[in-house]
């Protein structure tokens, strides 16, 4: 109820008192990274699910993909992309965007088996997402339904890291401007033509690595500015 | 691999030297690249031990005095750091725009190097290796419809060789000869060729002089005659004939003889090519019919471009027909306006000189007289250089905006005039005259009496050794004429990171060449005039190391093939072929061989502007 106004580190160790020996718990006994530590320094997860709509409740997730921040570079010798098995028929429109068909989704693995390793990876990292309702809703839908307890994280949202240096600059904001494929041109960041979990979280790390060098040119980038306050 | 990272497999298997790696390597490939974000401003390379391959933005490298060295942008690779043979001093640097990297370890790409033989070759040989590549690379590329200029020579063989043994006798050589129905026979000793006889010889070395014919056949042959090997193409085969002004050539496979091969047989085989030419040169009665002739050589240069002719024996062949056309109009003018007053010899400078010409070049000539020569025999030279010189311009080499022409009062002159005026050149220079010179100090006599030449030579060679302020004078000029430093995306990179937005291939990649084995020639006292001679001569002298002469030809080479497959294609479309090449038309390994020939001509330059003194002068 009251779990806003608390921090993400006082949310974790509440979430690892209620929750049962298992993955989740393994992941919540692991700490954050201080809020004071240079986000140069830091190791960051950068995370997208494609979905088969936007409802947690009614909707799946269809794939994860996963890259990190290691150093400063995004090291895509840990990249990670899984297709997450789907019973239901996809809905045809977001078929279109994220082009996994039935038949792919049918091959993939059940969301049970994937969440030990999407745990393990995540674990004592702040999580980078472009909008991060999406994932943080989704996530914690899972690990209420398979492990009782809610998906707890420190989250870097380069939308509202993107919404933030728009209002200092006292510019106006279009729709669309926000979308991770308008903002990357703004860095010189080449445009990819795939679209899926992995080439996503992909973008939306080069596009933090640029976001960050810019706000905070030659000096420390201290983590916790960079923190989302939802 | 991830298929998801599909698209950065797809970036890296376009790049040289990426393209070079295996599916498999490719495949993972991408799993072991780090990626980099740097800002405009950011010093580079953000850390050790890695090579960059730029995805988006643009990079500049500096050498230790600050100098700008390369500007790498999309796609150009910079591995300096990981090079095993380090080929520059360049190693700091900026992003000077915001720039994505993409970053391999040098560990990873020397892993890579160990499992790709060709991959290797590209970060361990040296420029010499490289440059070498480039030249065979190009010579390799084909054109289906110019096959017959492909063929070797060894495939025209229809019979064995005819030969007789030495010390047979010139009748029983005739009768074996007219018995075969051949035009030539070889003479062996000991299962060695060791002459070649031809109808010719009989007739002029037998039959005129009242030979009996009982002699040994030994008399009359040309002994140790020049052979080519097997797997010579026939348009190479053409060039060594038409450039000896032979017809016959023995063939030989691994040493041991095969046959025999004559221009009539390589005439039936290609009919445009440049042996045919010089026949109906010295065929032709009017200066129309030489015009005619010409008319054939942008084709002639066309298909030899074609045919990967390399570009020294296409600048030979246009220059040998150059010098026929220039012989058949100087009998035209004699028979025109009767014998000549006075010996003279027609002297070509410039490209012809050299025999470096191309289908274009402009004519650089002059009259060199016997010193018997009287003011009122003027007219008639006069009348002789109008006829030659304006002949030549009607057959496409147009007059020398230079006005470096025999039909110029000044380039008309009696041996000591000649001698008088490269005394002045060489001993009191001045920047213009040393610019106005440069053509004449590529002399060659092409038709008259050659004895007159010899003197000339033989002062210029002497003085020009001597002075070092002339070759000072020589050299600062020469640097007028500086190779760029690369190229970035469309463009030209140039000295201090201006961009153009075209390659001059002449003045920026072949003059720089020719001046430089020009002035080392000149130094040394050697008498080569072509540029690649030049540099066989002065090589391994304290001037010039053979490692260096050897690199220098095959900058040479290069850029002039590239010229040549530019001006093809110009020619092809109905174009008036020039020495501009858009950057864009360049392949990436183009572009990288050509940075490899920069960087040759510009450390030949550096260190002769530093020999010659050329930096002391005022």
């Amino acid at each position: 109820m009251f779990t806003r106004f608390l921090s993400k580190e006082q949310q974790r160790k509440r979430a690892l008192s209620k929750v049962a020996p298992g993955p989740l718990a393994e992941y919540l006994g692991t700490p954050f990274p201080s809020k004071k530590l240079n986000c140069r320094e830091t190791e960051i997860i950068a995370i997208d699910l494609e979905t088969t709509g936007l409802d947690p409740g009614k909707d799946d997730i269809l794939s994860i993909g996963m890259v990190s921040i290691v150093n400063w570079s995004v090291q895509l010798s840990t990249s990670w992309h899984r297709i997450v098995q789907v019973d239901k028929a996809i809905p045809g429109e977001s078929a279109v965007i994220h082009q996994i068909t039935d038949d792919q989704a049918a091959a993939g693995s059940p969301i049970e088996a994937l969440m030990p390793e999407v745990l393990k990876r995540m674990a004592g990292k702040p999580m980078l997402v472009h909008y991060s309702p999406i994932e943080q809703n989704f996530m914690s839908t899972v690990c209420r339904k398979l492990y009782g307890a809610p998906f707890v994280i420190p989250i870097i949202d380069t939308l509202e890291v993107a919404q933030r240096v728009y209002e200092r600059r006292n510019h106006l904001i279009q729709p669309g401007d926000l979308r991770l494929f308008n903002l990357r041109p703004r860095y010189n960041l080449p445009q990819y033509k795939a679209h899926n979990a992995l080439s996503d979280a992909l973008a939306t790390a080069e596009l933090f690595l640029a976001m960050a060098d810019n706000l905070y040119a030659e000096q420390p980038c201290p983590l916790g500015e960079f923190l989302s306050r939802r | 691999m991830e298929v998801e990272l599909i698209e950065i497999r797809q970036f890296l298997e376009q790049r040289n030297p990426f393209n070079y790696l295996s599916q498999e390597l490719l495949d993972e490939l991408p799993k072991d690249i780090e990626i980099r974000y740097l800002r405009r401003g950011s010093t580079f390379p953000p850390k050790e031990g890695y090579m960059y391959i730029v995805r988006s933005g643009a990079v500049e490298v500096y050498d230790g005095e600050g100098e700008l060295c390369e500007k790498i942008g999309e796609g150009d690779v910079y591995s300096v750091t990981c090079q095993l043979v380090n080929l520059s001093q360049c190693e700091r640097g900026e992003a000077v725009e915001d720039s994505l990297l993409y970053l391999l370890s040098c560990d990873r790409l020397k892993a890579l190097c160990r499992n790709s033989q060709a991959f290797n070759e590209h970060f361990s040989s040296s420029v010499k290796e490289r440059l070498k590549s480039a030249v065979t690379t190009i010579q390799e590329s084909d054109d289906p419809t110019v096959a017959a200029m492909m063929v070797e020579v060894g495939s025209l063989i229809r019979k064995t060789p005819i030969t007789v043994e030495s010390g047979m006798t010139i009748r029983e050589t005739a009768a074996l000869m007219s018995n075969k129905d051949v035009s030539s026979v070889m003479v062996m000793k000991d299962e060695r060729l060791v002459g070649l006889v031809t109808d010719r010889d009989l007739r002029k070395r037998c039959v005129a002089i009242g030979l009996t014919g009982n002699e040994p056949i030994d008399q009359i042959m040309t002994p140790d005659p020049e052979t080519i090997e097997a797997n010579t193409l026939t348009a190479q085969a053409l060039m060594t004939m038409t450039r000896m002004r032979f017809h016959h050539l023995p063939v030989t496979r691994e040493g041991k003889l095969i046959g025999m091969i004559t221009a009539t047989d390589l005439a039936n085989h290609q009919s445009a090519n440049s042996a045919y030419l010089a026949a109906d040169v010295r065929k032709a009665k009017t200066v129309a019919d030489l015009v005619d002739v010409s008319g054939r050589l942008p084709n002639l240069h066309r298909r030899l471009a074609n045919a990967s002719v390399t570009a020294r024996h296409i600048g030979e062949a246009v220059s040998c027909l150059t010098d026929a056309i220039t012989g058949r109009l100087l009998e035209m003018a004699e028979e025109t306006f009767g014998p000549p007053p006075v010996p003279y010899v027609w002297m070509a400078g410039g490209s012809q000189a050299r025999h470096e010409q191309s289908s274009h070049s402009d004519q650089d000539n002059a009259l060199l007289l016997s010193n018997d020569f009287r003011p009122e025999h003027d007219g008639y030279f006069a009348d002789m250089a109008k006829f030659v010189s304006d002949g030549l311009h009607q057959c496409g080499f147009v007059y020398c905006p230079g006005d470096a022409m025999a039909t110029n009062p000044e380039w008309r002159q009696p041996l000591k005039v000649w001698m008088s005026y490269f005394d002045r050149w060489i001993e009191s220079p001045e920047p213009k005259s040393v610019m106005l010179s440069n053509i004449f100090f590529d002399l060659r006599p092409v038709t008259g009496t050659f004895e007159l030449f010899a003197p000339l030579q033989q002062n210029i060679l002497k003085k020009s050794q001597e002075n070092r302020i002339f070759l000072a004078y020589m050299m600062a000029n020469a640097m007028t004429h500086r190779p760029p430093l690369g190229f970035f995306r469309q463009f030209v990179l140039e000295r201090g990171g201006e961009h153009d937005d075209t390659l001059d291939l002449k003045h920026r990649g072949i003059v720089p060449i020719t001046d430089i084995a020009r002035i080392l020639t000149l130094s040394l006292g050697k008498e080569p005039v072509n540029t690649v001679d030049r540099l066989r001569a002065c090589a391994g002298t304290e001037a010039l190391s053979q490692d260096m002469a050897e690199n220098l030809e095959d900058a040479l080479e290069f850029i002039a093939s590239l010229r040549i497959q530019h001006q093809a294609d110009q020619i092809r479309r109905g174009q008036e072929p020039d020495n501009y090449v858009p950057p864009d038309n360049l392949s990436e390994l183009e572009r990288e061989h050509l940075k490899h020939a920069f960087k040759v001509i510009q450390t030949i330059q550096e260190t002769m502007v530093k020999r010659f003194g050329a930096d002391k002068l005022g």
